[in-house]
């Protein structure tokens, strides 16, 4: 199982990609805020075209686009590590219970997955969102709430088998308690399934919430990718629309494009048999 | 005939014999087996009367009756007189007890005194013992060692004494002169009463009757014969015949761990016994009566380890165990032989605790097994079938082998390391920094075979199962795994369980083999 991560990117174009992709979005980031104009500051030059000054041009209140855009991508990015690290969480604590218990606990677990299963997960996230016009946070946590049950299903089946590895089940020749056998043996082995689990959320999560901005489900004074794409298409008789609405939508397309690749990337680190497919 | 009560004798300040009893009839031979300097030859002398001669400042107590004499309290000319008449010896230093200047014919006429009839008694017991006559008139240095020995026996023999000693008589024959003076001797010895002071087991088994096993000058074991031979009980015996060789047994030779040393109080086999406990280096255990032999031990003798009464299984409608009764000593290895699919690693999960039995009981030092729970496992540890699966690979040899210790939480993380450290050499495996800090898929098999052994044993358990611990391992890297085991047991007492369906292997390692068919023992 041991296989030199350096190694692998190295062989994997499209890997490289979404690695590079993934960092220069976290630099800008990080320091995007530092280079930008205030994303909020109004200005009675409005609606005007790419000009010296404003790249992207400004939009109905006067504010600088690209300066949105930094920050949408701030937000973005913001969502999916958290949403994708809470939905995983949850995935994880119930998946592994469910597997390493077992008996009554895991059928009414796995019951309640089943349940979220044939929730459509966007249907109701929507109704939600309606009602509550969430900021980023509350958004955060209605996706991870809804976005966890796939990856416990797949953390359950991987705890199952586990727990039945002759490593596993030496530790508990020697004594070993369930605490000790889930911490210290199952989840550090399930360790790259975990990753995967997270990039995938993540993935979703950037996906569900532009969409949802997209479509005006969201508090519209927060700025998001989604949020500049909403608000372009109020203005698509006039020429500058396009200029609000390409930009995200690249930046958006790269990152869930970058994400995938490191996602696939991951799985084939961990199933030996699609190495060379 | 011959009877020694509560015989105590010292060298200077050094007890060699320590308060020993036995009777012995005519026509019964007793042997008095143990290694070398545990008083055998102390008590032959001591039967003659002879201690004083071997050395000044030494002091007898007790009594030793033969034909109502007591050799104690007889004065020298008395002692004279008895000897070669009612007592005597067969000396263990061949080259020695002849006088070379004088012809054997003369020696043994020596003997006799002033006899009549000696030509005739002379001739009479050189044909008993095989002797050419026409070589009578040799002198010592010309006659084999076996020669010699035989003229010692006639010296020992022509006066037709009560009681003989036999010191190591056949020690430094070869085995064809040594059986024909074994005839010999079984032939001169009847209605006489013969001690026989021997290490060797063979000969023990072959002319005695009854079997007395000394250890630091205390009887330790005392039976008939064949009993003792078939079944020893004290664990100083089991070891003297294990490490002693033997055709009808197939077990590699296992000698007794530690040196013979000097115990002033408690149980003088305490500091090399695997099974002492607290008491045994306080007091000594007492000669008891126990199912017919006499075993002096607190514990009884080598004690049942693990009992298995009735344990059956099924899985669904399939019976893979019906009604198991199996029990293992302390220090023995007893194999599991069987076809795949007889239920031997079935038989192994259910003592481990990781399979539920249907029905029976499990005892563990005499007490019922109620839980599988960390105490329970401190004593009991497995090597499994497929051992490179057994270990994470995340995690580095060090800490896989310090594993059972962070379980149990025993010790500081620096004892933990120095614990691993030293059972890693036991497996003969090195505990450089760097080996430590290896995965082990870098390792080959023979390697982390030792590793799971290495990690077994860190909690110092008392029973190691090994389920097919060499299967996947060449012959020659097999054969050290095995001789490590055997060594192991030697110094641990560890008994093993060792499940194979390999027979040659099985006779190899194990004193007893079970076999595992159709859910059945046999």
């Amino acid at each position: 199982m041991h296989i030199s991560l350096k190694n692998r990117i190295k062989k994997d174009k499209k890997a490289k990609f979404g690695i590079i992709i993934v960092c220069v979005f976290v630099l800008i980031s990080v320091f995007g805020p530092i280079l930008v104009k205030d994303p909020y500051h109004f200005s009675i030059d409005y609606l005007r075209l790419p000009v010296a000054g404003h790249i992207l041009g400004t939009n109905d209140l006067g504010q600088d686009v690209f300066a949105r855009l930094v920050y949408g991508m701030r937000a973005s990015l913001l969502v999916a590590i958290s949403a994708g690290f809470l939905s995983t969480a949850i995935g994880t604590i119930i998946g592994t219970l469910s597997g390493f218990i077992g008996g009554a606990f895991d059928k009414v677990m796995m019951r309640i997955v089943d349940a979220f299963l044939v929730i459509p997960a966007i249907i109701f996230i929507m109704l939600v969102a309606a009602f509550l016009k969430p900021g980023i946070m509350t958004l955060i946590i209605l996706i991870s709430l809804f976005h966890w049950q796939g990856g416990a299903k797949i953390i359950r089946g991987q705890t199952l088998s586990l727990k039945n590895k002759n490593h596993i089940v030496s530790s508990r020749t020697f004594g070993a308690k369930k605490p000790y056998v889930l911490m210290r043996h199952i989840i550090p082995d399930l360790g790259n399934i975990l990753v995967v689990s997270f990039i995938y959320n993540a993935r979703a999560a950037i996906f569900l919430e532009a969409g949802l901005a997209f479509i005006g489900i969201a508090n519209l004074s927060t700025i998001s990718l989604g949020i500049i794409m909403h608000n372009a298409m109020k203005f698509y008789y006039l020429p500058v629309w396009i200029w609000w609405l390409v930009p995200p939508g690249i930046a958006l397309s790269l990152i869930l494009l970058s994400l995938t690749f490191i996602g696939t990337l991951i799985e084939k680190i961990i199933d030996p048999r699609l190495r060379n497919a | 005939m011959l009877k020694v009560e509560n015989l105590v004798t010292r060298y200077g300040e050094k007890r060699i014999l320590n308060k020993m009893s036995f009777k012995l009839d005519k026509g019964e031979t007793i042997s008095v087996i143990g290694e070398s300097g545990t008083g055998k030859s102390t008590l032959g002398f001591a039967v003659l009367g002879m201690i004083g001669e071997v050395s000044e400042n030494s002091k007898v107590e007790g009594k030793i009756e033969i034909d109502g004499f007591d050799i104690n309290k007889l004065d020298k000319e008395d002692l004279r007189k008895l000897r070669w008449k009612k007592v005597s010896i067969v000396m263990q230093n061949i080259d020695d007890a002849l006088n070379p200047t004088i012809t054997v014919y003369k020696q043994i006429e020596e003997v006799l005194d002033k006899q009549e009839n000696r030509n005739k008694k002379i001739i009479d017991i050189l044909k008993k013992i095989d002797f050419p006559l026409n070589r009578k008139d040799a002198y010592p240095h010309q006659l084999s060692m076996g020669e010699r020995q035989k003229i010692l026996i006639a010296m020992a023999f022509i006066s037709n004494p009560e009681v003989v000693v036999l010191d190591e008589p056949t020690s430094s024959l070869d085995t064809e002169t040594k059986n024909k003076i074994i005839a010999i001797i079984k032939k001169l010895s009847e209605n006489k009463a013969v001690i026989l002071l021997t290490h060797d087991i063979s000969m023990a088994k072959k002319l005695s009757n009854r079997t007395l096993v000394l250890y630091g000058g205390t009887t330790v074991e005392y039976a008939e014969t064949k009993k003792l031979f078939k079944n020893p009980r004290h664990p100083y015996s089991r070891g003297l015949i294990r490490s002693y060789p033997d055709s009808s047994r197939t077990k590699d030779l296992q000698g007794i761990r530690g040196r013979a040393e000097f115990v002033k109080t408690g149980c003088p086999f305490y500091k090399r016994c695997t099974q002492a406990i607290d008491i045994c280096s306080i007091k000594k255990p007492k000669l008891l009566k126990r199912n017919g032999s006499f075993i002096a031990c607190h514990r009884g003798g080598i004690i049942p380890l693990i009992k298995m009464e009735k344990i059956s299984k099924n899985f669904g409608k399939l019976q893979i165990l019906n009604s198991i009764n199996l029990t293992l000593f302390e220090g023995e290895t007893v194999t599991i032989l069987g076809k795949s699919g007889a239920g031997k690693t079935t038989l192994a999960k259910i003592l481990m605790g990781l399979v539920e039995k249907d029905s029976g009981n499990i005892y563990l030092e005499n007490k019922e097994v109620k839980r599988f729970d960390a105490e329970y496992y401190k004593k009991v540890q497995m090597v499994f079938q497929d051992t490179r699966s057994s270990l994470s690979h995340r995690m580095k040899i060090l800490d896989i082998v310090m594993e059972p210790l962070v379980v149990q939480d025993i010790g500081t993380r620096q004892q933990r390391t120095g614990k691993a450290k030293k059972v890693l050499s036991e497996v003969q495996l090195p505990s450089s920094r760097s080996f430590l800090n290896e995965y082990p898929h870098h390792l080959s098999g023979g390697e982390i075979q030792r590793i799971v052994i290495a990690r077994a044993l860190m909690l110092e358990p008392k029973l190691l199962i090994a389920d097919e611990p060499t299967s996947a391992l060449d012959a020659s890297v097999q054969a050290k795994i095995l001789k490590l085991l055997n060594n192991i047991q030697e110094n641990r007492g560890l008994a093993i369980l060792f499940i194979t369906h390999d027979l040659d292997l099985a006779k190899k390692v194990s004193d007893r083999i079970v076999k595992l068919e159709n859910g059945i023992i046999s």
